[in-house]
């Protein structure tokens, strides 16, 4: 059954299928190192070998490889066994520890979609679409508008998208 | 089957489980949760059931043919422990705090690398 491709995916619709099945459904969290049998370390370093023949340079040859070989995955699993539904959600990162467990925590006290505050996420999106809609922006524009070619230089990455598109403005 | 651990007790032994773990960098742990239908014991209100909390380290104790004599294979590590459901939220605030702390096998996230990146193309940016 399908790895989910993010959390929320995962979540929402595990609260799907312990809201139809509140009785049996399970969640099943692994943590896990991989294994060291043979096939599977040998496979590890040949993947390793070959990243570093891609870029020589970039890895010194003194820090060793096996810590950062070693990561260990988080694997939720939620199952349920009268109707052989399985979803999984896989991740490696730790930031995400805190917030999967919690989230956890609220299926386990019964939470639907909505009780689960992900959804949050959705209206917040909106919110932004409405401003940039907005008349106040455009009217900051209008000033700016002959800098915006200096700015989008000295701007980092993030900005440098907003500034083009002031400057677009600006020309129309 | 052990016995039902406490709350403290169950969260000692599973933040050990979890650094030995990641210690030595093999092996897994198996957090299961479910809910506690028509079982002695557990109190439900309200229609919101008990939840059942195990953890184990998925070590199975069948005999390893090849292995044996050579070094005894250690015992399945259980552990288990019941949630009311007035207790649930307390109970996964500690839960989420021993997993954090725990799970130091996973990927942190790197900083350093994201400084180095952006860094690399705010000088891309003044040069052009």
């Amino acid at each position: 059954m399908p790895y989910l491709p993010t959390s929320q995916a995962y979540l929402e619709q595990s609260a799907q299928l312990l809201q139809a099945y509140p009785d049996t459904t399970r969640i099943v969290t692994k943590y896990n190192f991989p294994t060291n049998r043979r096939g599977n370390l040998k496979r590890a370093y040949k993947s390793q070998v070959r990243k570093d023949a891609a870029k020589p340079t970039d890895a010194p040859s003194t820090t060793p490889a096996p810590p950062s070989a070693a990561t260990a995955t988080l694997t939720l699993k939620t199952f349920n066994p009268t109707t052989g539904i399985c979803l999984h959600y896989r991740t490696n990162k730790a930031q995400e520890v805190g917030r999967l467990i919690t989230s956890l925590g609220k299926l386990a006290a019964g939470a639907d979609v909505a009780g689960l505050g992900l959804s949050a996420a959705v209206p917040a999106a909106g919110a932004d679409v409405e401003m940039t809609d907005a008349p106040a922006p455009v009217e900051e524009v209008a000033p700016v508008a002959g800098k915006a070619q200096g700015q989008v230089q000295g701007q980092g990455q993030g900005q440098s998208a907003k500034g083009k598109k002031k400057g677009g403005k600006g020309k129309r | 089957m052990a016995p039902h651990l406490g709350q403290d007790e169950f969260f000692k032994s599973l933040g050990e489980l979890l650094s030995k773990t990641s210690q030595q960098h093999q092996g897994s742990v198996y957090l299961t949760q479910k809910p506690l239908i028509d079982v002695p014991g557990a109190t439900t209100t309200n229609s919101q059931p008990s939840i059942l909390i195990r953890a184990t380290d998925g070590n199975t104790n069948t005999p390893n043919l090849k292995k044996e004599g050579k070094d005894k294979k250690s015992q399945k590590v259980k552990l288990s422990t019941i949630v009311n459901p007035d207790e649930i939220e307390a109970f996964y605030v500690r839960y989420a705090e021993v997993c954090k702390a725990g799970m130091t096998g996973l990927k942190k996230r790197d900083r350093r690398g994201r400084k180095a990146k952006t860094k690399g193309g705010a000088a891309k940016v003044t040069k052009a």
